[in-house]
């Protein structure tokens, strides 16, 4: 009660420092109506996060709502994350929607916010507690399942697999992965030949994991060799060594997300195969719960955006056109 | 001559490489014992040498700006930069020539801003040069829009692909020869023993009428020029533009300087040390791979050598 | 007896740098141990102050058996040394510096009045008669004497100081500040501390000493009293042989090699005129501090000229070092450490360092010439060294002098100015530059040689200048000047 007191004089005041003989001033309601939303990726580099960014803009233009997108520029960042989710409880935002970079480390900034009465949906990836609105999510460890599945039908239920791994913390890799070695361990055929790589937070670091991971398990049994990478960034550094090694189309590989690279290696017959979340679909929802949260409807507590597979096969249907390639310019204006 | 030899063997266990050197080849020994089919094949020692190329590079300036009592934390962010100048001007249809001059080029002036602020303003190179790692990073997200660019390389990725024919990618070579002229030059010209000098004591330098302040601008320029032939390079590799690439570069190639026996107190260190430091480091990180250990692991390794290599090249210093 | 060595070997590997060493210091006595560079004196003194340990024979302190494995233990038996080169720590305070390591502590904290009282309890027989300074003064914001008789006091600070040991305290003062330096030492004396004096300067030795041992080679040559020896016999028992003094040639005064005029620097000098004529050594007296450097340093370029003109030749130059070292001048440092050598460089490195161009061939170093120069002014200048790749830091003091020298040498310039060049060095070192500053005149050079040393002066100069509170007067002819005027002048007397 007395903070509303307090905002209505700071309010005439501004009114009064800027508004100055300006009468007709916009008889609009004040700022703090319009829903402020912040959206905190886990990085921005990712193609991946450039669909959710797309998503999360069609929603807040549909809803009439302001979105402020902003996360740590590096991927493993998590200092500065948890800094960026502070710094919005500090500006007040309405809501925060976040993919936290790490399942605990989180869970502090996210009750504080909750306790100053910002309501947090969480999107990608899971909290470990927290007292959230909604989670908005692939249900990776089932993404990681269909990946599994495809690479027994790939390799026809033998041969050797190997996991390059993304990175120590990560909550919704780490449910693929585990997903895929699930699936991988049904098949008596399949022979897990490493599974205790990181391919670490950015390109190179995963380029150069791929290139050690591929001399020194891979090395003369290319034929019955099947790869998995759980997400952009390791698919690519693979995709990459395996061009290096002249290795690519000779063996089984399955990666996971999207963008142009990826997708035209999956053209020419370099990666087998990739499982598709919907990012697009995963930032519009993320925000649609938020405000629905916001104007007092109820949200479900758990949402599964999907995941699909593609292949050379399905790679120009509508469908999966739609999620390979989402109408960014339209959303984001650029 | 039986003495001649005994005091030419010394003397090489006297240079400061020696001990990272048989550390280089005794792992190389263990890993291969290890995993005799694929560590000791000859595609994985290429490998290991063209992944070793952009930190070995880099070691190269770093090795010089060490040596003249400096530090440069800003080559990570320079390297950076110009994955991204490359791949823009790339975009922009650029020839490919032009965009390798263009990227030694910005690789350059970041050393030369980092020369002339150290010079100039008298402040210390390690705050100096602390500024520019966050402003060089900073210019490299702006220019990128804070993703990664896509551009067609145009035949630059051949630098660090296995040619049809030949041993070695050409960025292997390159990064050979740089070694070659910066060695002979740290040790046969005078701009080299002007670098010495003024590391070991810049007031003697000044006595004996050495140009101090144009030796430290030339030195941080020719590191900034090696940071862009490393971002060209790493532009190869990639065929990205990455405007997060190569965070923690710099503390890397420090390392790589520092276990090739050079001082951070200057004057003192040495080209082929650097590139043994660089290349210990991936033969660690590979031979983890390869023997199937954990990251962890790994990093426990790197470190221990780094303390450890230092310290035999103390004990091994101290009289009598 | 306070101390009594008997017997005291000590070796690293084949060199034996002590033999058979025996002599006894007496408590309230000073006592001046003599030598060349070499000949075993810092040796002698670490075994004494704990830094090292004799392979045999025995120290006796009081008349109790000494034995100290470390040097803390030799402290606490009240054996304290205080190294020539200053060990403080420019950050911390006078008291602070003063009670490192046994700071006295209260619940864990540091105490202050306790810090406090006894730094002043320490300090105080150093500062008689003169004020004393802040306590809480940083060390680096004090003189080199006074940071001097800081260290002292914190060699006092222990519980029962018995012996001090100085080491070459007086080369880096000025000439007040080693009067106030001697004062304490009498008083210290007068206390019944025994004090170990280790010197160059037999004038010195003269002045405060009362007893007196001469090391030559690691062996005991001879012990006594100094009253009862000439300085020539002390000269030649640490040379092991007499030498002789360097026959003065007649030599032609040529043109004018240098003309300074009105010169005057940012701080110092004042004012400085004079004309340096090829086939001359001009002498600069004066007291520490009155902007003799200042002048050598304003002529070479390495400090800026205020005002007035600097010719070499016939046209006044701007000076920078590069462009004197191009017209052929060259300066040889007072700081022979921090500005005259490279440490970290060898000795042909130090050498050849201001003119590498004679080295290079296609660009590029050759190693062969490097060795060749070196090689030739090793043998010319009598360096004692193992070789031109050995680390200048290795080499005596003296022996780093003639690198030094040896680089202007190298570069073959007309007019040398020489800035201290035997302080802190042996005495056969001495010598020997000393004769080469008069070869050098001989030949045709032009020498501009500041000393603080009056014999040296009156013994190499054909004129000499003094220096006074930054103005430099007229230069006269040495035999119509006595040590008595130069003193007056400089002084302002």
């Amino acid at each position: 009660m007395r903070r509303q007191i307090l905002r209505g004089f700071l309010g005439l005041g501004a009114t009064w420092l800027f508004g100055c003989g300006k009468k007709a001033a916009d008889p609009q309601k004040p700022s703090a109506a319009r829903l402020r939303i912040a959206v905190i990726p886990k990085g921005t580099t990712h193609e991946f996060w450039k669909s959710v960014h797309a998503g999360a803009a069609k929603a807040a233009q549909e809803l009439s709502v302001d979105i402020v997108w902003k996360g740590p520029l590096k991927e493993d960042d998590l200092k500065g994350q948890v800094d960026v989710v502070q710094s919005f409880i500090a500006q007040r935002v309405s809501g925060i929607v976040l993919a936290p970079l790490n399942d605990k480390a989180l869970v502090g900034s996210v009750n504080t916010a909750v306790e100053q009465k910002i309501p947090v949906v969480i999107f990608d990836s899971a909290l470990a507690g927290g007292n959230i609105a909604s989670f908005v999510a692939t249900d990776n460890r089932a993404a990681g399942r269909l990946a599994g599945e495809r690479m027994a039908q790939l390799l026809g239920d033998k041969g050797k697999v190997v996991l390059l791994r993304y990175q120590e913390g990560s909550a919704s890799t780490h449910e693929r992965e585990e997903g895929f070695l699930e699936a991988v361990r049904q098949h008596a055929g399949l022979e897990l030949v490493s599974d205790n790589q990181y391919g670490g937070a950015t390109t190179e670091s995963a380029f150069a994991a791929s290139e050690r991971l591929l001399l020194s398990k891979v090395a003369g049994s290319e034929a019955s060799t099947g790869v998995f990478t759980p997400n952009e960034s390791t698919t690519f550094g693979m995709l990459l060594a395996l061009q290096k090694a002249k290795l690519a189309g000779k063996l089984k590989f399955v990666g996971f997300d999207a963008s142009d690279k990826l997708v035209q290696a999956v053209r020419v017959g370099e990666i087998d195969a990739l499982v598709l979340q919907n990012p697009f679909n995963m930032g519009y929802l993320s925000v649609k719960a938020m405000v629905s949260h916001l104007r007092g409807a109820a949200v479900e507590a758990r949402t599964d955006t999907g995941a699909k597979l593609v292949d050379k096969a399905n790679l120009d249907t509508p469908e999966i056109k739609e999620l390979v390639k989402p109408d960014l310019a339209k959303w984001l204006g650029k | 001559m039986k003495r001649f030899l005994v005091a030419g063997r010394t003397d090489f266990v006297r240079r400061p490489w020696f001990g990272p050197l048989l550390a280089l080849l005794s792992l190389y020994a263990l890993f291969s014992f290890i995993s005799p089919q694929t560590f000791l094949g000859a595609t994985n020692l290429l490998t290991m040498a063209r992944q070793t190329v952009v930190v070995a590079i880099c070691s190269l300036g770093m090795t010089y700006v060490i040596m003249l009592g400096g530090i440069d934390l800003s080559v990570g962010s320079a390297v950076a930069l110009t994955t991204v100048v490359v791949a823009r001007a790339l975009q922009a249809h650029a020839p490919p020539l032009a965009v390798i001059v263009l990227g030694l080029t910005v690789g350059g002036l970041t050393g030369l801003i980092n020369g002339t602020l150290v010079t100039a303003l008298g402040i210390t190179p390690f705050i100096v040069t602390l500024g520019t790692m966050s402003l060089l990073r900073g210019a490299a997200k702006g220019l990128s829009d804070e993703q990664k660019i896509d551009a067609d390389p145009r035949g630059i990725d051949a630098w660090m692909s296995m040619p049809e024919h030949g041993l070695l990618p050409p960025g292997v070579w390159i990064a050979l020869f740089a070694a070659i002229v910066a060695g002979v030059a740290l040790s046969s010209t005078v701009f080299g023993r002007h670098v010495v000098a003024v590391g070991s004591n810049e007031q003697t330098a000044r006595l004996c009428g050495v140009p101090v302040a144009r030796v430290r601008i030339l030195v941080y320029t020719l590191a900034g020029v090696l940071a862009g032939l490393a971002g060209v390079l790493e532009f190869a590799t990639l065929t990205v533009g990455d405007p997060t690439d190569s965070i923690g570069l710099e503390l890397e190639v420090i390392a790589a300087v520092v276990i090739g026996g050079a001082s951070l107190s200057g004057g003192q260190g040495s080209i082929v040390g650097a590139l043994v430091g660089a290349l210990l480091m991936t033969e660690i990180k590979t031979g983890c791979t390869h023997v199937g250990l954990p990251n962890w692991v790994q990093e426990i390794f790197t470190g221990a050598i780094i303390v450890i290599a230092v310290a035999l090249d103390r004990v091994r210093k101290k009289p009598g | 007896m306070r101390l009594s060595l008997r017997s005291v070997d000590k070796s690293f590997g084949v060199t034996r740098a002590l033999e058979n060493v025996s002599f006894d210091v007496r408590a309230g006595a000073v006592h001046a141990l003599l030598g060349e560079n070499g000949a075993g004196k810092s040796t002698l003194m670490k075994v004494v102050a704990g830094a090292l340990r004799p392979d045999s024979g025995s120290l006796l302190l009081d008349g109790e058996a000494f034995d100290p494995t470390e040097p803390s233990e030799a402290r606490r038996r009240g054996v304290a040394i205080v190294y020539q080169e200053l060990s403080v720590c420019p950050h911390l305070s006078v008291a602070e510096n003063i009670l490192l390591g046994v700071e006295p502590r209260r619940f864990g904290f540091i105490s202050k009045r306790a810090q406090n009282e006894r730094a002043a309890r320490a300090l105080s027989p150093l500062l008689r008669g003169r004020a004393s300074f802040a306590l809480d003064a940083t060390l680096g914001s004090l003189a080199a004497g006074d940071r001097q008789l800081v260290e002292i006091a914190r060699a006092l600070a222990a519980e029962n100081p018995r012996l001090l040991i100085l080491d070459e305290p007086t080369s880096s003062l000025s000439g007040d500040a080693v009067a106030r330096l001697f004062a304490a030492i009498r008083e210290l004396r007068e206390q019944g501390i025994a004090i170990l004096y280790i010197s160059h300067f037999l004038e010195e030795v003269r002045q405060i000493a009362d007893d007196y041992t001469v090391l030559c080679d690691g062996r005991h040559v001879q012990s006594g009293r100094v009253a009862d020896t000439t300085n020539d016999g002390l000269v030649m028992a640490m040379a092991g042989r007499a030498i002789a003094p360097h026959e003065r040639h007649p030599r032609e005064r040529g043109e004018v090699a240098l003309r300074v005029k009105d010169l005057a620097g940012e701080r110092l000098p004042l004012a400085a005129n004079l004309r340096l004529h090829r086939g001359e050594v001009l002498g600069i007296a004066g007291l520490v501090g009155s902007g003799r450097s200042e002048l050598l340093r304003c002529i070479f370029g390495l400090e800026q000229a205020s005002r007035g003109e600097v010719s070499v030749g016939n046209r006044p130059t701007a000076g920078n070092p590069r462009r004197r070292l191009a017209e052929s001048v060259g300066l040889l440092s007072e700081d022979r450490k921090g500005e005259g050598l490279a440490l970290g460089l060898s000795v042909s490195q130090n050498m050849t360092l201001s003119k590498l161009s004679a080295l290079t061939r296609h660009g590029l170093l050759s190693a062969t010439r490097e060795r060749e120069v070196s090689q030739h002014w090793i043998a010319r200048l009598g360096i004692r060294c193992r070789d031109g790749a050995q680390r200048i830091a290795e080499l005596s003091g003296g022996n780093q002098q003639k690198v030094a020298l040896g680089r202007l040498l190298f570069h073959d310039v007309d007019v040398l100015l020489l800035d201290e060049p035997t302080r802190g060095i042996d005495v056969r070192s001495r010598a020997e530059i000393h004769a080469l500053i008069q070869e050098l005149a001989e030949r045709g050079k032009a020498v501009l040689l500041v000393s603080s040393q009056l014999p040296e002066l009156f013994a190499v100069c054909d004129r000499i200048a003094v220096m006074h509170r930054g103005v430099l007067g007229e230069a006269r002819p040495v035999n119509e000047l006595s040590e008595h005027d130069l003193l007056l002048e400089a002084t302002g007397a």
